[in-house]
């Protein structure tokens, strides 16, 4: 396939956004070993049983899955939309029925034996590709309401599916995702605003439900979600009849749930200008931040609290690269179909980055959406890398 | 920038997707400045907060000395175990897990079950403690559970003060137990218990006790601070300055590691002036009076005012009060006759009686009522003293008194005739310049002032009949110490002393130069401005009081043949007093006293002994203090020799 590309003496692989990932992915294992320190250090384990040993093979594997989609014809792929799409509803609804829940009470992982997998993250990728497609005929068609219609019901899908298991971020992360690959394709703003206004009234609603509603009519949310929301927002609903001891106990699942936010915070703050040093931090030594998170939703407090205010900030740079160069390949795609698929690859990317960083520094609700790249977690490096890769096939098969 | 000047050949749409994305990274751009910048000071004080633990390590405390360098109140070793708990905590896992055994469980009972394994796991700790060291060891549950909501990161402590034998066994054979570990700390202990319990005073636990300069300790290594006496008044000196040390703690709390930040100064050593080996005498001598005898002893060195002997009885045993004092003897130690705890020697005010004869003497002299003429004369004593249509008692017998007769016979009638001569106003004021009715300012917490008025205060309030009883001592009430002062006042020629009870504070190891080591020299209260001859004429009654066989003290200074004087070659002037304790009209009880100095000629000790229900002065409290004579004769006290030079206050 080497053969067919376009010009031979054409670069055929976006530099900026290869740095970008090497960079992030150099920080992610090196932070993640950090971050896992405390833990792997009090009982012994082989050297490949460490995580950032293992994020380090994940990465590989992703790496290899990138070349691949890299090397494939985004167009190709696109034929195939459909069915990439259909399969990952599938999964999502497999999920729900066989699904393991690591404890957490959802039901989030598809256990493979040696490994597990994450459906939502696939099913993200999958809306991606069917979204591009779909999006990618003709600009007049968008007009059709129908059309619109159609989109929308693509983005629900899942959606419902994912927030089922329950994982609110992870199906929130689609709508923004969806609107702005929408947005990119020149379906009339009219609808865009009513979406959005809409999504708006629904988002509200949900809140609404969770905080007021009464237990029987409320969206089957988990109670730590339910009360990360709170945290978030500032609520705490107790019931005006509760009794003192009633009112003492759900003070202090508030209290507990605003915990981790509030170590977060402090991670990130006491790093300061240039922070603690690797493995210096003594935040998540000493288990202030949750173990259970540290490598993975929360490995951004630890970065900021051993690196400092310079480290966030080339964290940030990152991935800024990486997300420019995205919509400049966007900018330069030699159709509709890949300009599309820039955007989406570009905006999943961004709501991600956006929304982990924002809830380690108190600025969204912590919602479990991992940091692309620099997270602990195989499914979430797999899909970040095959992404990345369309990213580099639409880059390969830009026009002249 | 090269990707923003190629987006912006991009169409329109494009360029909003990259605006939106540009706008929230700045957002987080600046969101991180300001966390990590402008609020990093307020993040990084509340990691501190969090992470570390300040613990105030307690310094040994001084010692306190008596004037010879032997001790009052040590320090001793105290062995401790402690169990860490953070080194349990492996196990606090394994166990928990393995009573789990993988059954799903809510979250309630997950937290119950963590609280049984623990507690089973520490009392197994404890029981298999308590089997290596053959004695029964338990920790209560509820004690247990206090502990480890508030200081997990504390060791607990599972057994205090063990004995010797029980530390050997423990270091020889250092059992296989996980956490488990021996401490030493000082303990507070007097060697000497109940002899000098009511000056030296006791140790309170004092937990939560902090310096002025640094606060913020989140808990303190056991801690005393001075109740009363001199462990109170020089607590300060004692103490030293604690230590402080940090603990790092985990997000549970549990311990990670420790820094001492600085070391902990030892208290500074106090030395009294008091004398151990009369200090033991007095108390003796005191109790061959009765068992449980009422009552107090003061030697003072007349010129210098140094407490040579303070004994109250009776007492208590100050060591009780370090450990936990059981509830009976809390009862006993507040039963409301004995009242153990109560300094008789400075805190109890009793009617001095005859020996305030003393004072209406020296004021009949003042006032001239008492001349070279009338001092000789003797006059005609029926038994009684009738003052309108009350009659006041006399037990000396009928018959002619001059003054030293009526002195050494301690005549009712004598001192009532002359006294009323002289009048209320003039015995009150020369009471006054003897500080009776007034504060010494001792540091003890354990003074009273007495009651004695100023001749303002009862102008309309007294008639004759209390100044009657005034005169032989009745109406007032004084302090054994503040007799003892007054005799000192006679003794040394008409200089009122401040009582000296701490000699100096020095250091406790005499290489460290530091702190406030401190020199307490003698002082002068007043003087009383009496010509000598008064007093001289006082100190030759008092002596006679003592070697004539009519005075009332006569035979307690004589072996039983009445004619041996008990002491050779040391004379003692004295008197005696019994006062009466009436409720209405009734006599309920006696206080018997008997006031002296020695030896007669250059009068060096005041002996002051005060009995509660004794007999009479000359038969209860004389003898005791004939036996201290003995004793000061014995040792021959080396008292600062020569008299340290006086300063003179106020």
């Amino acid at each position: 396939m080497i053969g067919t590309a376009v010009n031979q003496r054409e670069q055929r692989v976006d530099w900026a956004v290869v740095i970008g990932l090497v960079g992030l992915m150099a920080l992610g294992a090196v932070f993640i070993a950090s971050a896992s320190l405390a833990k792997e250090s009090a009982n012994r384990i082989a050297w490949y049983r460490l995580e950032h040993v293992k994020q380090l093979i994940w990465y590989a594997l992703g790496i290899a899955m990138a070349v691949a989609a890299w090397l494939t014809d985004y167009r190709r792929l696109a034929r195939w939309s459909l069915v990439i799409y259909w399969f990952s509803i599938v999964l999502l609804v497999a999920v729900l029925l066989v699904g393991t829940s690591h404890g957490w009470g959802a039901r989030r992982w598809i256990d493979f034996g040696p490994f597990q997998f994450q459906p939502s993250e696939f099913a993200k990728l999958a809306f991606l590709i069917m979204m591009a497609n779909y999006l990618s005929r003709p600009e007049t068609e968008l007009q059709k309401p129908g059309v619109f219609a159609a989109a929308m019901g693509m983005t629900l899908l899942p959606f419902v599916l994912i927030i089922k298991e329950p994982d609110l971020g992870s199906a929130l992360v689609l709508l923004p995702t969806g609107i702005a690959m929408m947005f990119a394709a020149g379906v009339p703003t009219r609808f865009l605003l009513r979406l959005a206004g809409g999504a708006g009234l629904v988002i509200a609603m949900i809140l609404v439900d969770v905080f007021f509603a009464p237990p029987q009519w409320r969206i089957p949310l988990e109670s730590y979600q339910r009360k990360r929301l709170m945290v978030y927002f500032g609520v705490n609903s107790v019931p005006k009849t509760a009794s003192a001891e009633e009112r003492q106990r759900v003070l202090k699942e508030f209290r507990d749930a605003a915990h981790s936010v509030q170590q977060a915070l402090i991670s990130v703050g006491s790093g300061g200008m240039i922070g603690k040093g690797w493995r210096k931090g003594t935040q998540n030594a000493l288990g202030y931040l949750p173990r259970a998170v540290a490598h993975n939703d929360f490995i951004f407090s630890v970065i900021a609290e051993e690196s400092g205010f310079v480290g966030s900030v080339t964290v940030i740079t990152l991935y800024s690269l990486v997300l420019f160069s995205g919509l400049r390949i966007a900018g330069q795609a030699r159709d509709r179909l890949g300009r599309l698929l820039a955007v989406g690859v570009v905006s999943l990317l961004f709501c991600h980055v956006g929304i982990n960083i924002g809830m380690n520094i108190r600025l969204t609700p912590v919602t479990g959406i991992p940091l692309p790249l620099l997270s602990y977690g195989g499914t979430s490096v797999l899909c970040t890398l095959i992404a990345i890769g369309l990213l580099q096939s639409v880059f390969r098969h830009r026009r002249a | 920038m090269l990707i923003i000047d190629q987006l912006r050949r991009g169409d329109k749409r494009l360029r909003a997707v990259a605006a939106a994305i540009s706008l929230w990274l700045f957002v987080l751009v600046v969101g991180l400045w300001y966390i990590q910048v402008v609020s990093a000071d307020k993040y990084r004080a509340s990691l501190v907060n969090q992470t570390f633990r300040n613990v105030r390590i307690p310094a040994n405390r001084g010692l306190i000395l008596d004037r010879n360098g032997l001790s009052i109140a040590d320090n001793k070793p105290s062995y401790n175990l402690e169990l860490y708990l953070e080194e349990l905590r492996p196990l606090f896992d394994a166990e928990f897990t393995r009573a789990r055994a993988g059954r799903p469980m809510s979250r309630a009972e997950r937290d119950d079950l963590r609280w049984q394994v623990r507690y089973s796991v520490v009392s197994n700790t404890v029981h298999r403690l308590g089997e290596f060291l053959q004695e029964p060891l338990v920790i209560p549950e509820q004690d247990f559970r206090r502990h480890y909501n508030q200081w997990p990161y504390r060791p607990i402590t599972i057994s205090e003060n063990l004995s010797p034998d029980k530390v050997a066994r423990f270091l020889e054979g250092s059992p296989n137990l996980p956490g488990i570990d021996l401490e030493i700390r000082s303990l507070r202990y007097y060697p000497l218990g109940l002899v000098a319990a009511h000056v030296v005073g006791y140790l309170t636990r004092d937990d939560l006790a902090r310096d002025d300069d640094e606060g913020g300790f989140s808990y303190s290594l056991p801690t005393y601070k001075g109740a009363v006496g001199i462990e109170h008044a020089c607590d300060a000196a004692l103490r030293g300055s604690a230590g402080m040390k940090s603990i790092v703690v985990n997000s549970l709390c549990y311990r990670e590691s420790e820094t001492v930040w600085t070391r902990a100064r030892p208290g500074q050593n106090v030395v009294l002036t008091l004398d151990l080996p009369l200090q033991k005498a007095a108390y003796d001598a005191l109790n061959s009076v009765a068992h449980q005898v009422r009552g107090a002893v003061v030697v003072l060195d007349a010129y210098t005012g140094d407490v040579l002997t303070l004994v109250s009885n009776p007492s208590y045993d100050p060591n009780e009060f370090t450990g936990r004092i059981p509830e009976e003897r809390w009862q006993a130690m507040s039963d409301p006759k004995l009242r153990p705890m109560f300094n008789r020697a400075t805190q109890g005010a009793y009617p001095p009686g005859s020996t305030f004869k003393i004072v209406t003497a020296l004021a009949c002299l003042e006032s001239g009522v008492l001349n070279d003429s009338t001092l000789t004369n003797a006059i005609y004593n029926p038994g009684h003293y009738q003052l309108g249509r009350r009659r006041i008692k006399d037990l000396a017998p009928a018959g002619y008194y001059d003054f030293k007769r009526g002195f050494k016979r301690s005549s009712n009638f004598y001192f009532i005739h002359y006294g009323l001569m002289a009048g209320r106003d003039r015995i009150l004021s020369l009471g006054r310049r003897f500080h009776l009715g007034q504060r010494i300012g001792l540091p003890t917490r354990q003074e009273s002032p007495g009651s004695f008025p100023t001749p303002e205060e009862v102008k309309w309030l007294w008639n004759d009949g209390n100044t009657a009883n005034l005169c032989i001592g009745q109406e007032i009430t004084v302090t054994p110490l503040q007799m003892a002062l007054l005799t000192a006042a006679v003794a040394n020629g008409g200089r009122v002393m401040y009582p000296r009870l701490i000699s100096r504070i020095e250091p406790a190891e005499p290489g460290m130069e530091e702190g406030n080591a401190a020199d307490f020299q003698p002082r002068v209260r007043s003087f009383l401005n009496i010509p000598e001859q008064h007093l001289a004429l006082i100190r030759e009654v008092m002596i006679a009081d003592t070697e004539e066989p009519e005075g009332t003290a006569y035979l307690a200074f004589h072996e039983a043949d009445r004619v041996t004087p008990r002491l050779k070659g040391f004379r003692v002037g004295g008197k005696t007093g019994t006062a009466q304790i009436k409720e209405g009209n009734r006599v309920v009880d006696h206080i018997t006293w008997f006031v002296s100095f020695g030896p007669g000629d250059s009068p060096r000790y005041v002996v002051v002994v005060m009995v509660e229900s004794g007999a009479s002065g000359g038969l209860t409290c004389a003898p005791v203090a004939c036996k201290i004579y003995q004793a000061i004769q014995k040792r021959l006290v080396p008292v600062s020799q020569p008299a340290p030079a006086l300063a003179q206050s106020e």
